[in-house]
């Protein structure tokens, strides 16, 4: 027990029972995926938003698309109340509500004509209902840019040589795209190339010290005096910030052939394969004599202003259940599905080995010393370092591998945030219509994505945003389980099973944004406790508090959009007109 | 026997590859199909939109250009009606 191997096995069994036991017994008596039906895949077939692939194609698509820095950073928060409590909450949550939401969301789309989330909200709770998931979204975005922001930065600060590394990859991405598209190259051959290139990249970036950016305080503690040095000194989060940003702008406005697909493109593998590093690192812990240096337990309120419930259950974002999740399984997985037993591997599968990477990644912190622990997110990269140094070359490849599982956390969230820049842009010209068209415009709708959410990140504290993230995140969650259920309530399905488990999500995430906004950031805001705006900014107190008065705000919107929300699902739910549990009466068919 | 070891490592080999290809490119692979389907939608609308029933697009842009054409288009008139033979090719 000295090992988190036993935990990794003890949860892929607990996965396995999810998987094969719990998943067929739903399908069974919930879905009754018929392999005959016609899917959207076939029916709508046009070569371009609608066409079947393999179940194999889905599943890696899928979990590509899920699969990022939520699961990986996510259990740094939560393993403040210990290991266990953590661990027990990404198996839980992932056998009874994670699969089921990306699986469900899945089959609600194939059953509605393969439409995706906008359109089904419109359907059962009108338009009203429609408008308030579409703000809740905006605000969601906005969270979501400002925490990567943040973390791009930390992660170039925090780790000198992955900012290199990190230019040196974009480079190699948009050389692939031009060899690709342009010169028509070889696919594989390019691969390989750009492969063997990011390699050297990141030995580079590790091995010479004039490519390491020289290192300042972040902010620093002004208890402990100002540390000037590094990139501007004190203000360097804010320039890493602008540097991450203007990368991001290139990202959104520039065609997806020229810059950012390439880069996601070649960005892929090196992720990847630290993934998968990490789970081989994890299971072989037991022969490798990496041990645990976690306790078990600490406390359910440690600190005194951070309960395990709600937050816990919001901070492992992603890792046991995501929002996200459903957006992508409905927007396209589901109109590519070739028939509808494909749903179960693809949404179900893809959803348990995010649970895998959880795991791995809790595993990660569970082998570092508390007192290396506090205070560094970054604890991963040593981690993740501890586990695979004693197969890939020990002491003498530590710079090398802090050089890669570094990059590796940036490119995780350099790669999601161009996406969700791309499609904050995409949002905003269909939000702003009329006299505030403006605002949806190219440039402009990129300016005010990136703006507002690095204000945020260079004035915030990241653990604060990081649960406005993941509040936000898992309420979208704990809606799609909500839309599910009125599905099956409209064709007679046994609607408890995602009732429950929606109705615990909704509670926990509106009642963890509810005390980050009255036990965090009010008091902030009112006085009573110091101000949340990180050092240099918090030296302008009028300016600090305008900022506390913001994320108040922030929240107050995320909270009520929420709740609004929550509203208008259960009153469909209720219009939907059958008590939960009931036997089906009928078999399912499409609406 | 040997026969579906084959099959069964074929389907194997397959499966690998449609995951890969799953996760390293269908997501670029459908963009790409996204894009150009919004670069037809615009060709269509633009250039058969009127007829195919949906008369927005081109009279859109016809009014958008109007004040610039008005002045012009009674000199143009008389240019395009105007009788021509070759002998107005002649300097």
């Amino acid at each position: 027990m000295s090992s988190p191997a036993l935990f990794v096995l003890l949860a892929l069994v607990a996965y396995g029972i999810a998987y094969f036991a719990y998943g067929k017994w739903f399908d069974r008596n919930v879905w009754k995926p018929d392999p005959k039906r016609t899917t959207p895949a076939h029916m709508y077939t046009d070569g371009v938003e609608y066409f079947p692939v393999t179940k194999y194609v889905l599943w890696g698509y899928q979990f590509k698309s899920v699969a990022a820095l939520g699961p990986i950073l996510g259990p740094y928060i939560a393993i403040n109340y210990g290991w266990a409590p953590a661990l027990a909450w990404i198996i839980l949550g992932n056998f009874f509500i994670g699969w089921l939401q990306d699986y469900g969301s899945i089959m609600l789309s194939i059953r509605n004509q393969g439409r995706s989330f906008g359109p089904i909200t419109y359907e059962f709770t009108g338009h009203a209902g429609r408008n308030t998931l579409l703000g809740f979204i905006l605000f969601y975005l906005l969270i979501i840019s400002a925490t990567f922001i943040y973390f791009i930065a930390l992660f170039w600060h925090i780790f000198p040589s992955t900012f290199a590394a990190t230019v040196g990859i974009i480079l190699v991405g948009v050389l692939a795209g031009q060899l690709l598209y342009k010169v028509r190259a070889n696919v594989v051959m390019t691969t390989l190339l750009a492969l063997v290139l990011i390699a050297l990249v990141i030995w580079a970036a590790a091995a010479f010290p004039f490519l390491q950016t020289p290192q300042g305080a972040w902010p620093p503690n002004p208890a402990q005096g100002v540390s000037a040095g590094g990139i501007a000194g004190e203000w360097s989060l804010l320039v890493w910030g602008l540097i991450a940003c203007v990368i991001l702008y290139l990202a959104s406005v520039l065609p997806l052939p020229q810059f950012i697909q390439p880069i996601n493109y070649v960005s892929f593998f090196p992720t990847f394969l630290a993934v998968i590093l990490i789970l081989i690192g994890a299971l072989v812990s037991g022969f490798t004599g990496v041990r645990l240096e976690q306790p078990a337990w600490v406390a359910f309120n440690p600190g005194g202003n951070s309960p395990m419930w709600p937050l816990m259950f919001v901070a492992i974002a992603c890792g046991s259940i995501s929002g996200w999740h459903s957006l992508v399984s409905s927007s396209s997985t589901a109109k590519q599905l070739d028939v509808e037993t494909d749903a179960h591997p693809v949404g179900a599968g893809a959803m348990l080995s995010e649970g895998l990477l959880a795991l791995a990644s809790l595993a990660a912190y569970m082998i570092i010393p508390r007192e290396q622990l506090t205070g560094s997110v970054g604890a991963w990269v040593a981690g993740a370092i501890k586990f695979t140094a004693p197969f890939l070359g020990g002491e003498a490849a530590t710079g090398f591998l802090r050089a890669y599982f570094g990059v590796v956390l940036i490119l995780y969230a350099l790669t999601v945030q161009a996406l969700v820049t791309r499609f904050w842009r995409l949002v905003s010209t269909e939000v702003f219509q009329g006299p505030l068209s403006v605002l949806g415009q190219k440039h402009v709708a990129t300016f005010i994505g990136l703006l507002v959410p690095l204000a945020f990140a260079a004035t915030g504290s990241w653990n604060n945003l990081w649960l406005y993230f993941g509040g936000s995140n898992q309420l979208l969650a704990g809606l799609a389980l909500m839309l599910i259920t009125i599905h099956l309530a409209r064709t007679k399905a046994p609607t408890i099973y995602t009732l429950i488990p929606a109705t615990f999500m909704i509670v926990t995430t509106i009642s963890a944004i509810a005390w980050q906004v009255v036990k965090v950031y009010l008091p902030a805001f009112l006085g009573t406790t110091p101000t949340l705006v990180q050092f240099p900014f918090n030296q302008y107190p009028a300016f600090a508090r305008a900022m506390d008065g913001i994320f108040v705000l922030v929240g107050v919107a995320l909270f009520i959009l929420g709740l609004v929300m929550a509203f208008r699902t259960y009153s469909a739910y209720a219009a939907a007109g059958r008590p939960p549990g009931a036997a089906p009466r009928v078999s399912m068919g499409d609406d | 026997m040997g026969e579906s070891k084959q099959q069964k490592k074929g389907g194997f080999l397959n499966a690998l590859k449609g995951v890969l290809y799953g996760m390293a490119s269908h997501g670029n692979v459908t963009a790409a199909l996204r894009t150009r389907m919004h670069m037809e939608h615009l060709f269509m609308f633009i250039t058969l939109g009127d007829m195919l029933g949906i008369p927005v697009l081109p009279p859109y842009y016809s009014l958008r250009i109007l004040p610039y054409a008005v002045p012009n288009i009674e000199s143009w008139k008389q240019r395009v009606f105007r009788e021509r033979d070759f002998t107005d090719a002649i300097y």
